[in-house]
């Protein structure tokens, strides 16, 4: 049987070439480069960009960036695992259509209708989870699936057309307000970023996430709940998704089925361009935040200057894209280097 | 019966139980099909009227022509979400050249090759450098439509007189759009039965190691997957453009969704080199057909989508219960 992965072609030989080296200089050396490409960036917009190193533009880039940012964190683990997960940008739009409607609709304070809307989440991952870990089906067309049907539910809930608006003060200061000087979604995104690399890095829980994704065979012998494991990513990226819709809808003030959309391609980018492997096993938070700060300066910078104001969208995807296929090329081509040494090194 | 069905009982992963039900695959689709159309024809025959059903048939007839190539991909292994972003460039450029007074042979040939390239610069990076499929085929997905979206700023391109229909009244426009998708599903279903090169793809999707070692060259083989699934994503623009008198430049977002949608409702692994094309083809219809059919019966056309993910689910989650049956 084959085992659970996004696509079962021949794994890159991910390892092979590095062996007797431990895995994270390698990495150390991706997320190096990464650094240096953000640093870059941000000289270059201050130079040539009208007001980029501002404390207004800085909190602007963040609350634009962070709902992508959350869903490129927990995206971490599932890839980590070897799978994927398609749905979470439908996921979004799905939540922050039943929070408004549970708000609107229903009367239930705000309070009390995030916290369902984080139930929705959770339950609609661990769908996702049941069909991936439970039934063993390929992740990239299970959340294929559920890419469509969450969008569609949403859809069909607020009938093509309707929005929520109107929301209370208390609940637009999650997207909009304030807090020790930052942004609130600063903070919710810290609190995400801390939970999730305490997760991958320091639980025995997120480490076997990885061994997961290394190898599936190895970690079921290993005695690891390799079912178990691999469900909880995606009922992570569930809860996220929730947690996400929130603050869009707190952002812009609006709940519309149309939220997010297209979120989980600039998410697998973020995570891909942070160095991690889409066959599993290989990857870091550290890689995924410096993917996602990459992008997001790139996206608001090209905005703040001048020449190319009027073109910002465009060329940011223009640049991600291909900035993501040279990071790419560049990995193929020092795994091709690395073992050719040590072919010549095994031969000599 | 036929070598294809010899290779593929032989693979040893897959028990003979397990050929029974994938034989039964391609026949299920089929019947779930036969089953809504012939309710369609109690419950509202008005979805029978031959014109209506030739427009909708049209109008979905280039997604048949990229299915088939993304089938193609798939049954290699690999997967490419580009084909949305590729079909919008090749349009583009193609209604562009035509109304600078292009003849639209010429400018339909240039649209082919245009696609073609396109996916060889796919074909090159997932082949060449061994780079996962899904990962690469996003960034030229994002490339291509980022591209477009810079050069053409949003720009529907007007088409001249003489270009819609390829200049023909439109019921025959029609009937040679269906007549070109319908030639290039029945080209590609023969020749992976009944050509080397067709086998070819089934041997390097079940195993490229012992494919190699038999001879073939997988890397080659893929590539050249990929070359045609640009090529007829090329196509299938060109026959899109024909139906309309302008080219909207957003045009092909989520094609790609789409045929992965029909390819796997119809049978098609994404584990690879299994499927056929005539599997396919009723998934392909069921999925065309689903829509107009549920409006017919009253269900509101925002369901739609759901609806469609729907069917997604179920047809994996039959195959997952049929492949552990197999198995067993």
């Amino acid at each position: 049987m084959k085992e659970p992965r996004a696509l079962s072609s021949s794994r890159a030989p991910v390892g092979s070439g590095s062996a007797r080296r431990p895995a994270f200089i390698a990495l150390g050396r991706h997320e190096a480069i990464l650094l240096c490409v953000v640093v870059l960036e941000v000289m270059f917009f201050t130079l040539a960009g009208r007001n980029f190193l501002t404390p207004d533009n800085l909190a602007n880039l963040v609350r634009h960036s962070v709902e992508i940012g959350m869903l490129a964190l927990v995206m971490l683990p599932v890839i980590l695992t070897g799978g994927i997960d398609l749905s979470v940008g439908s996921l979004l739009g799905l939540c922050a259509v039943v929070f408004g409607k549970l708000w609107r609709d229903a009367g239930l304070p705000w309070e009390l209708a995030a916290a369902d809307t984080l139930v929705l989440g959770a339950l609609a991952g661990g769908f996702n989870a049941t069909l991936i870990a439970g039934l063993r089906l390929p992740p990239l067309i299970v959340t294929l699936g559920t890419y469509s049907l969450f969008r569609g539910l949403a859809e069909a809930l607020t009938r093509g057309t309707d929005a929520f608006t109107g929301f209370p003060e208390s609940f637009l200061f999650l997207g909009m307000g304030r807090w020790g000087g930052l942004p609130v979604q600063a903070w919710i995104f810290t609190g995400v970023a801390i939970v999730v690399a305490i997760l991958v890095h320091r639980t025995t829980w997120g480490r076997s996430w990885r061994a997961i994704g290394f190898s599936p065979e190895g970690a079921r012998h290993a005695g690891l709940p390799v079912a178990w494991r691999t469900a909880s990513a995606y009922v992570l990226v569930g809860v996220v998704a929730a947690l996400a819709s929130l603050t869009w809808s707190a952002r812009l003030g609006t709940a519309k089925a149309d939220a997010g959309t297209g979120y989980e391609l600039a998410a697998i980018t973020a995570v891909v361009l942070g160095g991690t492997s889409i066959f599993g096993g290989v990857g870091s938070v550290a890689g995924t935040l410096l993917g996602v700060v990459a992008i997001a300066v790139l996206t608001n910078g090209l905005g703040r200057v001048p020449a190319t104001l009027s073109l910002s969208g465009e060329l940011s995807g223009l640049f991600t894209g291909v900035v993501l296929i040279l990071a790419l090329a560049g990995g193929a081509v020092a795994r091709w280097w690395t073992e050719l040494r040590a072919w010549r090194r095994n031969r000599g | 019966m036929n070598p294809g069905r010899m290779m593929r009982t032989g693979t040893p992963p897959e028990s003979k139980a397990g050929a029974a039900t994938r034989l039964s695959r391609e026949w299920t689709v089929a019947g779930v099909l036969a089953l809504l159309l012939a309710v369609m024809a109690f419950t509202a025959p008005g979805f029978f009227e031959p014109q209506p059903l030739l427009s909708r048939l049209t109008a979905a007839a280039p997604r048949l022509v990229v299915t088939c190539g993304i089938v193609l991909v798939m049954l290699c292994r690999q997967i490419d979400i580009s084909v949305g972003s590729l079909f919008a460039v090749c349009a583009v450029t193609t209604g562009l050249m035509v109304s600078a007074h292009v003849p639209l042979p010429l400018a339909a040939l240039a649209s082919v090759l245009l696609g073609a390239l396109g996916g060889a610069v796919n074909g090159l990076l997932v082949a060449g450098l061994r780079l996962p499929s899904i990962v690469v085929t996003l960034a030229t997905m994002v490339t291509w439509r980022e591209m477009l979206r810079l050069g053409q700023q949003g720009v529907f391109v007007n088409l001249p007189d003489g270009v819609q229909w390829f200049g023909l009244p439109m019921v025959r426009g029609q009937w040679v759009v269906c007549g070109a998708a319908l030639a290039v599903l029945s080209g590609l279903a023969l020749g992976l039965r009944f050509l080397s090169v067709g086998r070819f793809v089934y041997a390097v999707g079940s195993d490229a190691e012992a494919a190699r070692l038999a001879g073939l060259h997988p890397r080659f083989t893929t590539f050249a997957t990929f070359v045609v699934l640009g090529g007829l994503t090329g196509m299938a623009a060109v026959l899109n453009l024909v139906q309309s008198p302008q080219v909207d430049p957003a045009s092909g977002r989520l094609l790609e969704l789409e045929a992965i949608a029909a390819a796997v409702v119809g049978g098609v692994a994404v584990s690879g080199w299994r499927g056929s094309l005539w599997g396919v083809l009723a998934g392909f219809l069921l999925l065309t057909c689903i829509s107009p059919a549920l409006t017919y019966l009253g269900v509101k056309p925002y369901w739609d989508k759901a609806i469609q993910g729907g069917i997604i689910l179920l047809a994996v989650i039959v195959d997952g219960f049929n492949r552990r049956k197999g198995n067993r």
